[in-house]
């Protein structure tokens, strides 16, 4: 568990907006277990960072939620993207390989 | 916007989002296969916190708390919310002034692209004998001589040359006061002030008539037909209405008048500090006023060297008061230079300046900035004291809960959200403050009105001055509540929840805090004390001013029959037959009359000699009737007083001062000699009499050599009003009814103005020295009623911290006295720490008011030595009460105490 690195400010948003374009409707703990999955368990999301985060995407509009049965027979709310959710999205991704791209500037061997 | 309303729908259906999350999360547990979150509460919190409304919701909470807290400490709350609303109320109703009199703009249209055309040269001084030292030979008012000499009056063919060079202004505009005019209307009479304006005047200003139309520029010209505008209030008061004002016939000066319109109700005309009743157009006066220098009244149009007309205009667009300055002066220069005579007059002429003219006139601002900017100070002083007690207060109370602050933060509080909560409670008590502040202010701005004696000044509580009150709280709110509760939030946990007791605990740097909060409320107290100690003093100065004459059971007023329509030939045997009238009333037991009252006098320099001397420009001249001297009670040193025998066609005579005996012929005995006068009134006069010194034009002024001349020998042309003094037994005012019921019967157009008791008119000349001596004195001890508060509740405090210690001197043998005088040299400390900052700080201070004081210095040591006695006795008042609790400690009791 030590290894695992916390979720860099700011992208958290951007992970669980790609995570419900890539695998549909999902509640909180399954969009968890998808990052953590993807990232090869390098990235933990922190349930004190997720369902803050949820929240504040239903408040902006960015998402839906939908209460569902989930796997284990139990009321699920399930998180779905927006049409603003995706916009959203794609405007993160380009903040973010903007960001990324100049940072591998700056780091690149000279 | 969307956001808004899912908040919206977020915050009424609460508690079933909230029944939701709380699944939601419980469902995450369950498939994470964990049993529980670590703090799910937290979790609850935080995702809560998204829809911020929580922001409002603690803010509820907290409020709800603040007030259950003020609830329960009643006399707290009450002793708090009352020195503030005083001190914000103070500072709202200063500030109202300083709003209505220096940041208000002129109610007309685009006040910002208004400008006012001055001048100043080096040095203007008028002189009617020899040789003029610059163009200005005469001007109507005053130069403002602070650097140089400032003035606003231009002659009128400086008007038409700027109305020419229309390139940077548009709408030069121009006008006049005419002073108090006599108006009659069907029969009745009284006076009203007015003043004469430029055709284009009401144009440039750009406002719209409440009724009728407003002047024009066809009406300003020689000749045109005599129409007049008139002043909504006036309109109201006169034809009951602005409507029925329209199209009606008044008497101005005995001229007949049509009204052709009414002016909006708020529009004053350009000086805030006036309110002019009557606009007329600037022409008319060729009907009405007559002309000082000859050449009838149509010479004032002509002449450059008569200095009357004063000015305003418009920048045209884009234009700037430089750029408008630049322009405009050098053509005023070469204008300037055309009419010197000679070289000294081409030394020093006026040059130009443009000032920003949104404000209207200045002279309210410059007459009353110094005194409201000292006034502002006093009262900012004041509340710092009361932010200092309350602090003071807050503080011991933050002690009191500092175990209650522990034990949240032991459990979780962020320390920030607890000092959110104590500053809701301060900024709810200093808003119950400001509130009630409003209460204090509109009281206050009523008690300063009738102090500073302006009838034209309408502050009021309007928005602007509100949001100053509301901001004031919230800064005091701040200000006395952070500092409280950064320490009680500050603390340690440990010894904190350790305490079993509150005030147990001994921390210095904490007493220190409140120590230093007494400290800095004795030092301002001291500052407003030496404050009013100084203006007391000066009023008292004033009032024991020698007058040389009595100033008790004399009534004053003035009658203009002139203006009525009395001409040369009877307005002397009218003003005689009054005086007559008058002396018959019952208990009047004399009367005279004079051209002005000694004080209210302002006075021209007329230059008066004695044959064979150089005219003395600084004498002083007052035309007086029969018995003046015997009814002001003016000793006659030498010689006799004006009497009933000085007629015109008999010889000339005069009646000269002490001073102007002394200055003029030393020891010689003046009476038989004889005196010349130039200007205006050109003879030869016998001195007849020597008068004791009187004081002539107030009570501030050095007192001039004054020479006394018969009315009725004056020339008739310069004796146009007259101020009547009667000398009753009792009080003068019982006469007033009198009084006009005599000059009714005389002549009904010829109204009584000015009415009022000597007394009242002196107390007038020093309205603005009494308000301060008042206001200062109740700040002084409004200040220091705060300060004593303080000081008790510190001493108090460190008596009830030193029970046990104090119960143990006892029971070691300590006397009763020695533990009040312990107690009390810990207040004397305080008090002289506050005295060391206090005194070089108000010696230093005391600097910026010297020229509000009179008879004095500064650094008067009378007043410093009164107000430290005043603070150290108070101190000691204060002090004693917990001394003496402190003495009647028992020792048993006390040593049990923990």
């Amino acid at each position: 568990m030590g290894e695992r690195t916390e979720i860099p400010p700011g992208t958290l948003y951007m992970l669980i907006l790609k995570t419900l374009l890539r695998i549909g409707p999902m509640h909180g703990y399954g969009i968890a277990q998808h990052i953590q999955q993807i990232s090869k368990e390098v990235l933990q999301v922190e349930e004190g960072s997720l369902y803050p985060a949820l929240q504040r995407m239903l408040i902006k509009g960015w998402v839906i939620g939908e209460w569902r049965q989930s796997e284990n027979n139990r009321r699920a709310r399930f998180y779905s993207l927006t049409p603003k959710g995706r916009k959203q999205l794609a405007a993160e991704i380009a903040e973010f390989e903007k960001v990324t791209e100049a940072i591998t500037r700056v780091i690149q061997p000279a | 916007m969307d956001d808004f309303f899912r908040r919206l729908r977020f915050y009424f259906r609460r508690r079933q989002f909230e029944a939701e999350l709380q699944e939601e999360l419980e469902q995450h547990a369950a498939l994470s296969g964990r049993p529980k979150f670590g703090n799910l509460t937290l979790l609850k919190e935080d995702s809560r916190a998204m829809w911020t409304w929580t922001f409002w919701e603690q803010l509820g909470q907290d409020l709800r708390y603040a007030l259950r807290t003020m609830g329960n400490n009643k006399a707290f709350t009450a002793l708090a919310a009352m020195s503030l609303a005083l001190g914000i109320g103070a500072n709202t109703a200063i500030y109202s002034f300083m709003d209505s009199i220096m940041l208000r703009s002129l109610p007309v249209k685009d006040p910002q692209s208004l400008v006012l055309l001055k001048w100043h040269t080096r040095a203007v001084t008028f002189s009617r004998g020899g040789q003029p030292a610059t163009v200005v030979y005469a001007m109507i008012g005053s130069v403002d001589s602070k650097a140089g000499s400032e003035a606003g009056k231009f002659p009128f063919p400086a008007f038409e040359l700027f109305q020419k060079n229309d390139s940077v202004l548009s709408n030069v505009f121009g006008f006049r006061k005419t002073g108090q005019l006599n108006i009659s209307i069907k029969g009745q009479a009284d006076v009203a002030g007015g003043e004469y304006v430029s055709g284009n005047y009401f144009g440039g200003l750009g406002i719209p008539p409440a009724a009728g139309r407003l002047l024009i520029p066809d009406d300003d010209r020689a000749g045109a037909p005599a129409v007049a505008v008139v002043s909504l209030a006036f309109s109201q008061a006169w034809f009951g209405g602005d409507r029925n004002a329209v199209g009606a016939s008044i008497l101005v000066n005995n001229v007949p008048f049509t009204v052709v319109g009414v002016t909006p109700r708020e529009f004053f005309g350009v000086d805030p500090g006036e309110a002019p009743d009557v606009y007329l157009p600037m022409h008319a006066n060729l009907m009405i006023d007559d002309y000082p220098f000859g050449g009838g009244p149509a010479a004032m149009y002509l002449d450059e060297h008569f200095y009357w007309i004063e000015m305003m205009a418009r920048l045209r667009p884009g234009i700037g008061l430089a750029q408008a300055q630049a322009t405009l002066a050098p053509p005023f220069h070469q204008w300037e230079e055309s009419t010197a005579r000679d070289d000294q007059q081409r030394a020093d002429l006026p040059a130009l300046m443009v000032q920003p003219g949104g404000g209207g006139l200045d002279a309210l601002r410059r007459r009353y900035s110094k005194p409201l900017y000292v006034l502002m100070t006093l009262v900012g002083l004041i509340l710092a004291i009361a932010c200092a007690n309350i602090a003071n207060l807050l503080l011991s109370r933050a002690r009191a809960r500092r175990r209650e602050m522990a034990i949240r933060l032991s459990m979780g509080a962020a320390r920030s959200r607890l000092v959110r909560q104590l500053l809701t409670e301060s900024i709810l008590l200093a808003s119950l403050g400001g509130i009630l502040g409003l209460v204090v202010a509109k009281w206050s701005i009523r008690f300063l009105t009738v102090l500073l004696e302006e009838d034209y000044l309408h502050p009021s509580l309007d928005w602007r001055v509100m949001s100053v009150a509301a901001a004031l709280s919230l800064l005091t709110g701040v200000l006395f509540g952070l500092a409280p509760a950064l320490q009680s939030t500050g603390a340690e946990l440990m010894p904190a929840l350790k305490e079993v007791r509150t005030g147990a605990v001994r921390s210095r740097s904490r007493v220190s805090l409140s120590q230093a909060l007494v400290v800095s409320q004795i030092t301002l107290s001291l500052l407003l004390l030496v404050a009013a100690g100084l203006f007391v003093r000066t009023l008292s100065n004033l009032q024991s001013v020698e007058l040389g004459f009595n100033r008790n059971n004399l009534l004053l007023f003035r009658l203009n029959a002139r203006q009525a329509g009395h001409g040369d030939a009877d307005i002397a045997s009218f003003y005689t037959d009054l005086q007559n009238r008058f002396s018959a009333i019952p208990g009047v037991r004399s009367v005279s009359l004079s051209n002005v009252s000694l004080i209210g006098a302002a006075g021209t320099g007329t230059p008066i000699n004695v044959p064979g001397t150089p005219p003395d420009l600084s004498t002083r001249l007052l035309y007086v009737g029969p018995a003046y001297f015997s009814t002001m009670q003016i000793p006659i040193l030498l010689g006799r007083e004006i009497e009933e025998r000085d007629l015109p066609g008999s010889p000339a005579v005069a009646v000269v001062s002490e001073q102007f005996a002394r200055k003029n012929f030393a020891n010689e005995d003046p009476v038989g000699r004889h005196l010349t006068m130039a200007g205006r009134d050109p003879r030869d006069m016998e001195i007849v009499g020597v008068a004791r010194e009187a004081r002539y034009g107030g009570l501030k002024r050095e007192a001039p050599p004054v020479v006394y001349i018969p009315y009725r020998q004056g020339s008739q042309k310069l004796v146009a009003g007259v101020t009547y003094e009667l000398r009753t037994s009792g009080d003068p005012l019982a006469f007033v009814n009198a009084v006009r019921e005599i000059v009714h019967q005389a002549d009904a157009r010829v109204p009584v103005t000015s009415l009022k008791t000597q007394t009242a008119q002196i107390n007038d000349t020093i309205s603005q020295e009494i308000a301060f001596a008042k206001l200062c004195t109740s700040f002084g001890v409004l200040a220091l009623a705060i300060a004593c508060v303080g000081l008790y509740g510190t001493i108090s405090y460190s008596v009830a911290r030193r029970t046990n210690e104090i119960g143990i001197r006892m029971a070691l043998g300590a006397r009763r006295g020695g533990v009040i005088w312990m107690i009390l040299q810990q207040v004397f400390v305080l008090t002289i720490a506050g005295l060391a900052i206090g005194l070089p700080a108000a010696l230093a201070a005391s600097k910026f008011v010297e020229s509000f004081l009179f008879g004095m210095k500064p650094n008067d040591p009378l007043a410093i030595t009164a107000a430290v006695a005043v603070l150290i006795a108070a101190a000691v008042v204060a002090g004693y009460a917990p001394a003496r609790r402190a003495s009647k400690i028992d020792p048993m009791v006390a040593v049990r105490h923990e």
